[in-house]
């Protein structure tokens, strides 16, 4: 028996309500646009001599990561964290002038996202803590790596690759795993979430 | 510069862009990058309405080139033609694409989404709608800007300091997006949105001979590099 106070979700019961949908679009659009602006930033910045080592560029790379595991933090049903970065994507390439990556950003929120909804599909989507975070962020930036070592730099040598993949996945863990659920804390204290996960485990009882 | 690329319907613009990304695939020596890369300013030179675009979009696919080709010369073995055939090759991916999505209209792309492909139309809804709230932020942010500035809170010449306010800012933003977002919801209920069994368009979708002329065009630009990489 189970009382009405009950709400736990048993089973794989996925119905995406209209906020639901809503507010993955939104943060898709929202993201987009940081995205859109940190690839017109990510030329300059990576032709620093901080990163004269360039398999290091990789660490640039985390903050388009974070639009998928924030979107899965924040929903927190199968599908949002892949459906948020795909979003942001596409929108980062409709915003004036697109990216310099054209089509291939698709390609890149496809795996992108793909990375975060994998650690979160593997704990059943019961699990959204700091570490969660941290380590769909990391596999988010695996799989784009891995995604660009055969899209952008197919000629470089399996060292520098193999560096490039660690530089990216320790930039997805902090920029979007540990930026992304400091974010979602902060939205939730903003009270803007309430609709969601989150929201409800900020709600104090008065 | 006929314009013909504002007359194809948005789905051929998309087209375009998945075409160039599968054709690079096959970008794979310097004689296919060049002959690829000429068919596609051709190609966009005929159709678009005005060069500004183009070139601005083709400046912004250089920076990247430029620098993937330096650091391809510095990590493969300094071999100068490899080089330049990765850097090529990521003009003749980005740069076809990033004209043809300027000339996408977010509107007329989520009516074909639903009607064209068929896409779930509550998704392609919510999207849709979202996409045309992208103007409210622009207005917000200006708005945020100004409130900030009578407050005394405006930004200083400190880039440090300017750098907090924006992120400020952007967090203030985000969380008007996100109360919008709800408000949207429960608007979207309040007039059957969750449970509509049979949904209408107010803009039909069509395809006319100028879309299919345009897919044909698409296609043929999508395998100029890999015939050309099987003759040589």
């Amino acid at each position: 028996m189970t009382s009405s106070a009950d709400t736990s979700i048993t089973g794989f019961f996925v119905r995406y309500r209209t906020i639901d949908l809503v507010t993955i679009a939104t943060l898709g659009v929202a993201f987009g646009v940081v995205y859109w602006a940190w690839g017109k930033l990510y030329e300059p910045i990576s032709a620093l001599a901080v990163f004269s080592y360039p398999p290091s560029s990789g660490l640039l790379g985390g903050v388009w990561l974070i639009a998928g595991v924030v979107g899965g933090l924040v929903v927190r049903k199968p599908g949002a964290a892949l459906a948020t970065e795909l979003i942001a994507a596409a929108v980062s390439l409709l915003v004036v002038g697109g990216t310099q990556w054209g089509f291939s950003t698709l390609a890149s929120g496809f795996f992108q996202g793909l990375g975060a909804e994998l650690v979160l599909a593997l704990l059943l989507y019961r699990r959204f803590g700091l570490v969660v975070a941290a380590c769909a962020g990391a596999l988010a930036g695996a799989f784009e790596s891995l995604y660009e070592w055969t899209s952008y730099y197919a000629d470089w040598d399996l060292p520098y690759k193999l560096a490039h993949l660690a530089f990216f996945s320790l930039s997805g863990a902090v920029v979007a795993g540990l930026g992304g659920w400091l974010l979602v804390q902060a939205l939730a204290r903003a009270g803007v979430l309430d609709a969601f996960g989150p929201g409800r485990e900020h709600a104090r009882e008065v | 510069m006929t314009g013909a690329i504002l007359r194809v319907n948005p789905l051929v613009l998309l087209a375009v862009g998945l075409g160039s990304l599968l054709g690079s695939f096959a970008v794979r020596d310097l004689t296919v990058a060049v002959v690829a890369l000429g068919a596609y300013a051709l190609a966009v030179v005929v159709t678009v309405p005005s060069w500004r675009y183009p070139l601005a979009c083709l400046a912004l696919c250089s920076i990247a080139a430029l620098s993937l080709v330096w650091s391809t010369w510095r990590l493969g073995g300094h071999d100068e033609a490899e080089a330049l055939t990765a850097g090529l090759r990521i003009v003749v991916l980005a740069w076809p694409g990033s004209v043809a999505a300027g000339y996408i209209d977010p509107a007329r792309l989520g009516d074909h989404l639903a009607q064209s492909l068929r896409l779930p139309g509550r998704f392609v809804a919510a999207f849709s709608a979202s996409l045309q709230r992208f103007w409210t932020f622009v207005r917000e942010w200006h708005e945020l800007e100004r409130s900030r500035r009578a407050r005394g809170v405006g930004p200083s010449r400190n880039p440090l300091a300017n750098g907090r306010y924006a992120a400020g800012a952007a967090f203030a933003l985000l969380v008007q997006a996100l109360r919008g977002a709800s408000r949207t919801s429960v608007a979207m209920d309040a007039r059957g949105f969750a449970d509509a069994q049979h949904r209408t368009w107010a803009e039909p979708a069509t395809w006319t001979r100028a879309d299919v002329l345009g897919l044909v065009v698409a296609t043929a630009l999508a395998l100029v590099a890999p015939v050309t990489l099987l003759l040589t």
